[in-house]
């Protein structure tokens, strides 16, 4: 394609390859308001690489960063958005975070009944199974028997509270710090922190201590 | 219709908590170029104060269940979203129908 114009929509690059009915339909109307000056082509590639720069590490920053430091876990429970901004993380969109934190009472779960909000500043886009119907309707409905399904067994005398997003406000659980992670660096605790545990569909297991490893 | 059937005004068709469902299945795929092109633009849409985020969200929902049922889940935001800019004005179903055989046309062997 040597048209200038519409170097923006050509990502899939030369050769055979055949657009479906749904992708044709999205390549026009980028190119109608671009045509129109509506919106820049660039804008477009501004928030692709602003999507792909999006992804769990980002949480789990923040979670290790609150384990860590108390006063920092204060002030993310407080104004997650804020707390995001210590860390240089911005966010876009003008959606509020409220970040859950789990403990030995209590075990959060987040779902969006809707549609598909989710904290995409600090985890990326969700996954396929977070925007689909059995995980909407049964998440707040039998979270305890759908959280089995993941493997995640929640003990009878733990309340499970579950939190449903909105365009405006984005729930992340602050999941617990395993037990044996005593010594470990900010970083080496970032690398325990799975995205599905942000979105309290699994825990995070115990590090085994050495000892138990050598047997 | 008896006075205490109120289960068509209790759901739209998008409001699912609780309704009964296919079993869960741990279902996901990497996003296609175009399914993030889809995503980019409609973050530029809101950006621009063309259509919100809560906007595409009832734009989706009016589509009806069979449709949604019928398409994937950037699917109904291209559709939703040319819905969307006839409705405001943005642009004309015949222009969009121009474009997409121009665009369309660029891709035939």
């Amino acid at each position: 394609m040597a048209n200038h114009e519409h170097e923006h929509v050509d990502t899939e690059g030369s050769g055979d390859y055949t657009p479906g009915y749904y992708e044709i339909l999205e390549r026009s109307l980028a190119e109608l308001l671009v045509e129109k000056g509506r919106i820049r082509a660039d804008e477009i590639r501004r928030e692709i690489e602003v999507l792909d720069s999006r992804n769990p590490a980002l949480g789990a920053r923040l979670v290790a960063r609150a384990w860590s430091d108390a006063n920092f876990k204060n002030r993310l429970l407080a104004n997650g958005r804020k707390a995001c901004e210590e860390l240089g993380i911005t966010s876009y969109e003008d959606t509020e975070l409220i970040v859950l934190e789990n403990t030995e009472t209590v075990h959060n779960l987040v779902v969006c009944t809707l549609c598909s909000c989710y904290p995409r500043a600090v985890l990326g886009l969700p996954p396929d199974w977070y925007k689909l119907k059995p995980y909407r309707a049964r998440a707040v409905k039998e979270p305890r028997t759908l959280l089995r399904e993941f493997g995640t067994i929640i003990p009878d005398d733990t309340a499970i509270h579950v939190s449903d997003a909105t365009a405006q406000v984005r729930y992340l659980v602050l999941p617990q710090r395993p037990a044996g992670t005593e010594d470990f660096t900010e970083d080496e605790l970032a690398s325990l922190v799975t995205r599905d545990s942000m979105i309290g569909v699994v825990q995070l297991g115990s590090i085994p201590s050495p000892s138990e490893v050598v047997r | 219709m008896s006075a205490g059937n109120h289960e068509a005004a209790d759901w739209l068709p998008n409001d699912l908590g609780g309704v009964a469902t296919a079993p869960f299945e741990r279902i996901d795929h990497p996003m296609l170029p175009w399914e993030k092109r889809c995503h980019a633009l409609a973050d530029v849409l809101d950006f621009r104060k063309i259509i919100s985020t809560e906007e595409k969200r009832r734009g989706v929902e009016a589509l009806g269940e069979s449709t949604i049922n019928k398409l994937s889940y950037y699917e109904r935001w291209a559709v939703c979203f040319a819905n969307l800019l006839f409705a405001k004005g943005v642009i004309t179903p015949e222009e969009l129908a121009l474009k997409m055989a121009e665009v369309g046309s660029r891709f035939a062997v």
